[in-house]
């Protein structure tokens, strides 16, 4: 070859060389990399462990937060974390098809694929031999962490849901503008009749707004997985509790995929009523999320049936614009006075969702016992409160968070929590629940009751007083009212994806998010005609054969959780 | 067509410009009014970005905003730039940008010039394998398990080496070679030249549009590229790339999940961490550099700047 | 063109196969062989070797389990698949789609370039260009909100223009229409994707020798002419090419826009291949139905390409094999 050409073939050479180069960097360290821990008295040596979790967590910061780094000093541990992004499952079935394991791995639902991959060990001895604090928690509780009727191994610690709370905020029912109630004088709010009257006539006096805009009776969020708050609003005003897609029978617990009662057929009929006489909004099955919110955003919707976190932004922009006759009090509307709103009939702990350790980690028992310190009294407080002097104080016993340091933690959230580290380590902890008080008498978490009045705007105020309530959930039944279910809430029994159920259940919901839009905002001569060929359609695909597999499963978790 | 004809076909040109000229004029106006058209269409989507961007994110969710912020503030790209990954991923998407457009470069004209050559034996049949590689693909898990045994789990390889032959590539380049004439090699095999330095002297430097389209083409697949980094580098931060980086900012905002309770749940959690107004600012950063970097690139294949004609 | 060929032909005819005339032949064209095989062995490797994969679709599979511990079904996935009905209607609808976007995907930017090409403005003609690519770059999130926002009957522009000019005296529900689907999707990809299309027509203009376009000239001929005679016919490889390679993706190249300008009412029209993969297949974990639906749409993507490749490689002359 020419001279020429030699130089150019050494050029590309050298260009394959250093991608080689750059490319062989070391396999994954495991050791810690320059952590200069001070060896803690009890002889424990810095350790890193690897961490998969299927939650996302933007503002990790590698545990060099306030938090973080008062946790590495009282374990030992640090976690080299990685947050799955956009859709879990694949890098999970990725980590379980090809041994790839992190030393820590929080699987969710996904669990079973570890499980088949035997890439996850068993904790129940260490729980009982190391974790006291975990097994103080749990007590009896401890049965809903195993897996299943035939393989009853502890696979994760539950580090989720929380072991017990008492739901301070009524989040859910449906929801009214604070003027639309005062302009009727309060009224009692209880059924859908109510609801729809106190809409009608706010309406017909101001259809539209100050800017000419047309208000909106009423409007709704189903923009893909939004869905199931539209869909669920059958069994919520019938009495049912949130079940998943099943409303299961308390007594018998027989599994009915629960459109098929005939009480729901009357809630969407009603929804269809609203449609045709033009209280609903024509956009509710096509808008898209953030349309809904900036429509929410605009004060011309009068009345939601949604939860708080779903709209939540556009009502921050009302607040934010100071319109506060335009945001939203909670009502447990129901079908008929006979049926009560479930918002407050709890589910109890689930003890699927949480941290496994798999079968290569290093250290299980280290592992362990840092998952049973976060847990301990001292970590949930540390991951709620943060650390005392810099964070909270405490004053004659009470302990409250200092105002300024709140100020920046509403204002500047995310470089908060990178800073501080608040919140970070929350669903690595098994952990109390809003309500709960640890044993110097205050709140494990910052969510409790006195504090929410503080942040009630005069319009709301108003209202509830009107309403003779303190909180909204005064209005609502509470959780005495109603009897814990055997099999705690059944969308918490994780299944294997292969299972029968899991296959007809997607059908099932195709169906029904095809159908149920169709049904509402067809003409109301329509309805009947378009809800009978879908409750056909459930028959021809199957759906009884789902309901009766999974009435079986819910017999199997009984079973489970009753043994001991 | 010497001087000596001038005047006869300049006053024969001029009449039939005069005729077809009511033709062009209404050529004319269709192309300027259609431009005028196609401007208006393709900027605002990019200037709604930009100023939902640069607007307050709590006054966004309003809606509303089409070219111009309603409240100009800075803190969504403040916010961004707090992310520490953000100057590494940086680097890492420069350098894997232009690693990997050079080596795809390579590849892509030296087998578009191979198989360019009807006389070459092996031409139907090493289309034949790399047309079919378009529309197969084994999976994800097979896919990870080779990454594996090759060893290129962890590493920056992983970026370029996979993904080095492009048969998309491949067949644009070649349909360039095929309209330049044969007699450019023959004559440079007369010279002696073997079919290597044809390639790289004569060839090469004729395929400048089709390069810098196809360069084009894979800087920005290299650039945009993130859920390799995340498959194959996830737990790695030397190794994280910008869009990854951003990506993790952004993915907060959609949630798919399966049932309500855990939906309400992760809602809870995740509030107020990616707001619109932060996943617009997101676009623009990714956007710019491809912005800035572009014009170089254009002057190749948008005619209006002298380019070489082929010399017959 | 055809000049050309003979040229080539002429000066390097094909020896018969007589074995010492085939070792000769692969001899001179070794640095051929050289510049292609090592290429061809990657290909081999990073993407034929995993095709190992496709017996994913012939077992029960499972993750976490080694490969001689599958379950094996034989068919029965298969056989799932075509016994679903909403297979068929999805079918339907990626095919309907695919095609508009196909016409619609050819005809408009060629157009657009050849339109381009007559700015005789150089700065405008860079400006136009440049601009003109952005909405490739705006997600399919924000294009389709976009879109959304401007068809929507609470104060979209569409139906404000409608109403005000007495066209119609109730807002028309566009997104709510089924019928109306595949044409709003059509419609949108030809707005973001238009531009960045062109790119490679304007580049296979630019490479047109000018010689061409000056001998028109004198010889009188309208620039519609000279569009019509010399540029289009000078892009006609690349049109050709690009066209088989798209008909072979008729069975589905992604879901992004279908699935966010889609809603619940509008999804008998709107659910597409690669999203009843996703929502059948991987999302529920079912990784072996997903890899037989892989199977189906690359054996029928295969069937279209060399189809289309015969077809136009004998009306043509042009193909890609």
């Amino acid at each position: 070859m020419k001279s020429g050409n030699k130089k150019i073939v050494a050029s590309v050479l050298s260009l394959v060389m250093i991608t080689a180069l750059v490319g062989c960097s070391n396999p994954f360290a495991t050791d810690s990399s320059g952590d200069h821990l001070p060896d803690s008295g009890d002889g424990k040596q810095p350790i890193t462990f690897t961490y998969f979790s299927e939650d996302s967590s933007t503002n990790w910061n590698n545990m060099n937060d306030e938090v973080g780094k008062v946790i590495k000093e009282k374990t030992g541990v640090t976690l080299s974390a990685e947050f799955a992004v956009g859709d879990p499952v694949q890098k999970l079935s990725l980590i379980a098809a090809t041994g790839n394991y992190p030393d820590l791995i929080a699987a969710k639902a996904d669990v079973g694929k570890l499980v088949d991959a035997g890439a996850i060990l068993d904790l129940t001895d260490l729980i009982n031999e190391h974790a006291p604090n975990i097994k103080k928690m749990l007590g009896d509780k401890i049965v809903r962490t195993k897996y299943s009727l035939d393989d009853q191994a502890i696979y994760a610690v539950p580090t989720w849901s929380a072991v017990d709370e008492k739901k301070i905020r009524a989040d859910a029912g449906f929801e009214l503008q604070h003027r639309v109630v005062k302009e009727a004088g309060y009224p009692e709010i209880r059924t859908v009749q109510d609801y729809e009257k106190v809409i009608q006539s706010y309406l017909s006096k101001h259809p539209v707004d100050e800017n000419g805009n047309k208000n909106i009776g009423m409007s709704l969020n189903a923009d893909d997985w939004h869905m199931y708050q539209v869909t669920n609003l059958g069994f919520q005003t019938t009495g049912g509790p949130d079940d998943g897609e099943y409303y299961i029978d308390q007594k018998t617990h027989q599994a009915t995929y629960h459109f098929r009662r005939p009480e729901e057929k009357e809630f969407f009929r009603w929804l269809n009523h609203m449609n045709a006489i033009g209280l609903l909004d024509p956009e509710s099955f096509v808008q898209k999320t953030d349309q809904f919110k900036a429509k929410v955003a605009s004060g011309r919707i009068l009345g939601l049936a949604d939860p708080e976190w779903d709209y939540g932004d556009g009502q921050n922009a009302l607040r934010a614009a100071s319109k506060f006759d335009q945001t939203y009090g909670h009502y447990p509307v129901t079908m008929s006075k006979e049926y009560k709103d479930t918002s407050f009939w709890l589910a109890g702990f689930d003890g699927g969702y949480g941290i496994s350790i798999s079968s290569t980690c290093k250290d299980p028992v280290l592992a362990i016992k840092f998952l049973d310190f976060l847990a301990s009294e001292e970590g949930q407080v540390l991951n709620n409160w943060g650390i005392e002097g810099k964070h909270y104080t405490v004053k004659n016993g009470k302990r409250s968070f200092i105002p300024e340091v709140q100020e920046r933690a509403n204002n500047d959230s995310a470089a908060f929590q990178k800073e501080a580290g608040l919140g970070l380590y929350w669903n690595m902890m098994v952990h109390y629940g809003d309500g709960i008080k640890d044993s110097t008498g205050n709140y494990f978490t910052r969510n409790y009751p006195e504090l929410l009045s503080l942040n009630y705007s005069n319009a709301e105020k108003e209202t509830l007083k009107a309403y003779k309530a303190k909180h909204w959930k005064d209005l609502f039944p509470t959780e005495e009212d109603f009897q814990p279910r055997a099999y705690g809430a059944a969308y918490t029994i994780s299944l294997p994806n292969d299972d029968p159920s899991m296959i007809l259940g997607a059908k099932m919901k195709d169906i029904t998010w095809k159908y149920i839009p169709e049904a509402v905002m067809s003409k109301p001569e329509d309805f009947d005609r378009i809800w009978d060929a879908y409750m056909a359609e459930l028959e021809k695909d199957g759906v009884q054969e789902m309901e009766k597999i999974y009435t079986q499963h819910i017999q199997d978790r009984i079973k489970l959780w009753s043994a001991q | 067509m010497g001087t000596a004809n001038s005047t006869t076909s300049a006053s024969r040109s001029k009449n039939k410009l005069h005729t077809k000229s009511i033709q062009d004029r209404i050529l004319e106006v269709i192309v300027y009014v259609s431009m005028i058209l196609v401007t208006v269409l393709t900027l605002y989507p990019f200037l709604n970005v930009l100023a939902i961007s640069l607007n307050d994110s709590v006054d966004t969710v309003r809606g509303g905003i089409t070219i111009w912020p309603r409240e100009f503030t800075l803190k969504n790209y403040d916010l961004i730039f707090t992310y520490k990954g953000l100057i590494t991923g940086f680097q890492n998407s420069v350098l894997r940008t232009v690693i990997g457009t050079v080596l795809g470069l390579l590849s892509g004209s030296m087998l578009a010039f191979v198989l360019a050559r009807n006389d070459f034996g092996g031409r139907r049949w090493i289309s034949m394998f790399l047309a079919i590689t378009m529309y197969v693909s084994g999976g994800m898990i097979p896919g990870f398990i080779l990454m594996k045994d090759l060893h290129l789990i962890n590493t920056f390889a992983v970026y370029v080496l996979p993904g080095l032959v492009s048969a998309f590539n491949i067949f644009v380049i070649r349909s360039f070679i095929d309209g330049l004439p044969y007699a450019l090699q023959e004559s440079a095999k007369l010279d002696g030249a073997n079919d290597f330095v044809i390639y790289w002297r004569v060839i090469l430097p004729l395929c400048k549009p089709a390069l810098a389209t196809v360069a084009l083409f894979l800087a920005v697949g290299q650039w945009n590229s993130w859920f390799d980094t995340y498959l194959f580098n996830g737990s790695n931060e030397t190794l994280t790339t910008l869009q990854y980086e951003l990506m993790k900012i952004l993915q907060s905002t959609t949630t798919s999940a399966t049932n309500s309770q855990d939906a309400s749940n992760m809602a809870e959690r995740m509030a107020q961490v990616s707001p619109e107004s932060v996943k617009m600012a997101i676009t623009i950063i990714v956007t710019i550099p491809i912005l800035i970097v572009y014009p170089f690139l254009q002057k190749y294949f948008v005619k209006g700047m002298t380019l070489g004609a082929v010399k017959s | 063109m055809s000049k050309r060929i003979l040229e080539k032909e002429s000066v390097y005819k094909k020896v018969s196969p007589i074995r010492k005339g085939k070792w000769k032949e692969w001899h001179n064209q070794r640095y051929l062989y050289y510049m292609s095989i090592p290429f061809v062995l990657w290909v081999f490797v990073f993407q034929y070797f995993p095709l190992w994969g496709w017996t994913m679709a012939f077992q029960k599979y499972r993750p976490g389990l080694g490969f001689f511990e599958q379950k094996w079904v034989g068919l029965e996935h298969f056989r799932t698949l075509f016994q679903d009905d909403h297979f068929y209607q999805v079918l339907r609808n990626t095919l309907a789609m695919s095609f508009m976007g196909l016409v619609a995907g050819f005809v408009v930017p060629v157009i657009f370039a050849l339109i381009l090409n007559e700015v005789r403005i150089g700065v405008m003609k860079r400006f136009v260009q440049t601009v003109s690519y952005l909405p490739h770059f705006v997600s399919w999130v924000v294009a389709a909100g976009i879109v959304t926002k401007m068809l929507s009957t609470d104060g979209g522009v569409v139906n404000s223009i409608l109403l005000g000019l007495n066209l119609v005296d109730q807002p028309i529900p566009f997104m709510s229409q089924g019928h109306w689907f595949w044409y709003i999707v059509t419609s949108a990809d030809i707005w973001k994707e238009t531009g960045w299309n062109a790119i490679i027509y304007l580049a296979a203009i630019s490479s047109i020798g000018p010689e061409l376009y000056e001998a028109a000239r004198v010889d009188g001929a309208s620039r519609l002419k000279q569009m019509w005679h010399i540029t289009l016919p000078g892009i006609r490889p690349t049109i050709i090419v690009l066209l088989i390679m798209s008909i072979g993706h008729l069975l589905g190249n992604g879901f992004e826009k279908q699935f966010l300008l889609g809603n619940h009412m509008v999804i008998d029209y709107s659910e597409v291949l690669d999203l009843y993969a996703l929502n059948y297949g991987l999302s529920m974990g079912r990784y072996s139905f997903g890899t037989a639906i892989n199977i189906f749409n690359s054996v029928i993507s295969l069937f279209l390409l060399f189809a289309a490749n015969g077809i136009f490689k004998r009306v043509t002359k042009e193909s890609i094999m």
